[in-house]
């Protein structure tokens, strides 16, 4: 029997892949998804409401007893990291997109807000953004949601920043102020990130996949870990190779496009994975950029007590964790260094008092002091930009293979010294807003540190310095394309996803286009 | 415990009077809502106790002199020394920490003519905690008798702030609860 050529096979269920395999099915394509972890239960099988002390250990375990999921980069489970995301979603501005015309440095998009927006205004339609029109500039506008109101202790940094003419926004996230559908409004229980069971918070697999299951078009397949793509003589994606998590059984399945939405780490680990004699280096890799420009967003991190909370009852104001945000305000202003950074606070919950050990003292007045600080506690991370240089990559770990003897992804960053001009002033000045706010601080970060993975498989319109381009489709095999943060040229500074998921709609579209056209 | 689950089951009805009164229109199989967490996560511990006797009955104490009992319950009551039990059982080097520990403070009770540390009154047992931890707050502890009671501390900090007692009638923790909506902020700032 012949094997079955679907006519899109795509790797990963998170943000990019969810979105665009969705969109796809509903379009009319036969899609495959291959997902390396198993298929998780919203509803049943995350720890979603459960409390430290259920367990000796007091460590909370992401998935319930005998649940299996989340456990390993390769094994996180149908939906990815949607499933436990903070859910932050934030549109990109033309400054975002265009950094190198705005800064004369780092690397610009082959692209342009107006070429996006009605993407993110589909993705906002399609899963519910929740968030205030707010008329900025450099943070636009969508389809919005109501907001939620904000915390108390929100309002008090809002008057600490107005202070110095710093503004604070309602959050935008992507979970539901009001229901819509099967899935009710979020009821404020403030586990957002330990998976939400009730879907009020978007994932892929609940919010677009599962409705796209009813077209009959799209096929899952869960357990299926990807270590290679085949090429052929005529640099296209025969075959996608993938094993069985839990048996190890190996097979192979053809598609006449292949999407990698593996999460860019993961991403550029399978394409540089997928070594041929055409591509030594890696799939796609004939630029040798594969893996280059990782610009992960660069973090610091403030616990702090606000005055005006100290000694006050303990109230419940859990929420959907933060409810508010602080934009950038550092971009149209003078400074030394480029680009610019964003501030999240307020986004821990109360059931852990982690800080407790290093208040000082011992005895009844510790533990007086304790009680007086928990409801005045609060975190504040800014996040910033970092522009790509040359020590910043993904390479991968032969030495130290992982539990399914693959190469594990190794990531390396580096600040310049432009990134940690940007980076000390975007500690002085949340510094500045905190002592505005009242705020006694009860510990800063020493050293920056990363998140949201960004870049190693960038878009350009070069085919020297860039592995996509601007449909997100590589220069080099015409039938593979790859939609995550991975694809990203320049990260901003505001969070990925709600990006990753406009491309992603929009590369479908691409696909969709040529399919029809028969061009794949 | 008992009264945890009789909250927990308080919060799940709620939520089932949530579903019956909002009105989905597309009630039915497909609604997204809590399901009740019948069997609660509560792990009994597997194993024995890893201390012995006499050195869980110091780390109790000493657990017991750093958050003591007050109108609410101290660190003993929490279960903070079993929780320390644990976390100890899986570290050597916090073991050998621990022991030398131990041992330093029985010595300093023979000073006072004491056999060991818990024979102390109150009073002396403070005395020779209290600079251990100033030392220990005071920066990097460097001197291995500040490592211990600054392990012994950070112990106890965890484990009485993610137990019941701690985290729900010490500090006053009332979220993981189920609401309509959240409120608008009416403090005066």
């Amino acid at each position: 029997m012949q094997q079955k050529i679907y006519d899109v096979v795509v790797i990963g269920s998170g943000a990019g892949g969810g979105t665009l395999s969705s969109r796809l099915a509903t379009l009319g394509a036969d899609v495959l998804v291959l997902e390396g972890g198993p298929h998780v239960n919203t509803r049943t099988d995350f720890n979603t409401h459960a409390l430290p002390f259920e367990f000796p250990s007091r460590h909370i375990p992401t998935m319930r007893p005998g649940k299996p999921g989340f456990d390993g980069e390769r094994s996180r489970g149908l939906g990815g990291k949607t499933m436990l995301w903070n859910a932050v979603a934030l549109r990109f501005s033309q400054r975002d997109f265009k950094g190198r015309q705005h800064d004369d440095v780092g690397e610009d998009w082959p692209l342009d807000y107006a070429d996006m927006a009605p993407y993110y205004d589909r993705v906002e339609r399609e899963v519910g953004v929740c968030a205030n029109y707010d008329h900025l500039e450099d943070l636009p506008d969508g389809v919005f949601l109501p907001p939620v109101p904000m915390k108390c202790t929100d309002i008090a940094i809002q008057k600490g920043a107005a202070k110095l003419g710093v503004k604070v926004i309602h959050v935008r996230k992507a979970t539901l102020s009001r229901s819509r559908g099967v899935r009710p409004a979020c009821h404020f229980c403030g586990n957002c990130m330990a998976g939400c069971d009730v879907v009020a918070k978007y994932n892929s697999y609940d919010v677009q996949m599962v409705p796209a299951l009813k077209t009959g078009k799209l096929t899952l397949r869960g357990n299926s870990v990807v270590y290679e793509l085949g090429v052929t003589d005529e640099a296209r994606v025969s075959e996608v190779r993938y094993f069985d998590r839990e048996t190890r059984a190996e097979g192979a399945v053809q598609g006449r496009v292949v999407v990698v939405a593996c999460a860019c780490a993961q991403s550029v680990a399978l394409l540089l994975m997928s070594k041929s004699s055409q591509f030594p280096n890696g799939l796609a890799n004939s630029s040798g950029q594969l893996g280059c420009n990782f610009i992960p967003h660069i973090t610091a991190g403030f616990e702090l007590f606000l005055d005006d909370f100290i000694g006050k009852p303990s109230e419940n104001d859990e929420g959907f964790l933060d409810h508010a945000y602080i934009p950038s305000f550092v971009h149209d202003q003078k400074r030394d260094y480029a680009r610019s950074f964003g501030i999240q606070f307020g986004y821990h919950n109360r059931r852990a008092a982690g800080w407790a050990r290093s208040i000082q003292g011992m005895g009844k007045s510790y533990k007086e002091a304790i009680k007086a600080r928990y409801p005045a506690y609060m975190t504040f991370s800014p996040y910033q930009e970092m522009l790509p240089n040359d020590d910043s990559y993904i390479d991968l770990d032969y030495e130290h293979p992982d539990e399914y003897g693959l190469p594990r992804a190794r990531r390396h960053w580096k600040l310049s010294e432009m990134d940690m001009k940007l980076h000390n002033d975007m500690k002085r000045r949340c510094l500045d807003i905190l002592e505005a706010s009242g705020a006694q601080i009860h510990s800063i970060s020493e050293e920056p540190s990363t998140n949201h993975e960004i870049g190693g498989c960038r878009m350009g319109s070069d085919p020297r310095s860039s592995i996509l381009d601007a449909t997100c489709r590589a220069h080099d095999v015409p039938n593979l394309y790859v939609v995550d943060a991975s694809v990203f040229p320049s990260s901003s500074e505001k969070n990925p996803t709600l990006t990753i998921m406009a491309l992603a709609s929009r590369t479908a579209d691409f696909i969709a286009d040529r399919l029809q056209k028969k061009e794949v | 415990m008992a009264s945890y689950s009789s909250d927990r089951r308080r919060v799940l009805k709620l939520f089932g009077a949530i579903s019956a009164t909002c009105t989905f229109p597309f009630a039915g199989e497909e609604l997204y809502g809590q399901t009740a967490h019948e069997h609660a996560n509560f792990v009994p511990q597997s194993q024995g106790r890893f201390l012995n006797d006499a050195d869980f009955k110091t780390v109790a104490r000493i657990a017991d002199l750093i958050i003591p009992p007050t109108e609410t319950p101290g660190a003993i009551q929490a279960g903070v020394p079993e929780y320390i039990d644990l976390v100890i059982s899986r570290d050597e080097n916090q073991q050998a920490l621990l022991a030398d520990g131990l041992r330093w403070l029985d010595v300093q009770a023979k000073e006072q003519s004491a056999d060991r540390f818990l024979e102390l009154d109150e009073r002396s047992q403070l005395a020779i905690l209290e600079p251990l931890c100033a030392a220990a707050d005071a920066e990097k502890p460097h001197a291995r008798t500040v490592q211990f009671f600054a392990l012994l501390k950070r112990l106890t900090a965890d484990g009485y702030y993610t137990s019941k007692i701690g985290l729900i009638d010490e500090l006053g923790y009332k979220g993981n609860a189920v609401r309509t909506s959240y409120p608008e902020c009416v403090h005066e700032h």
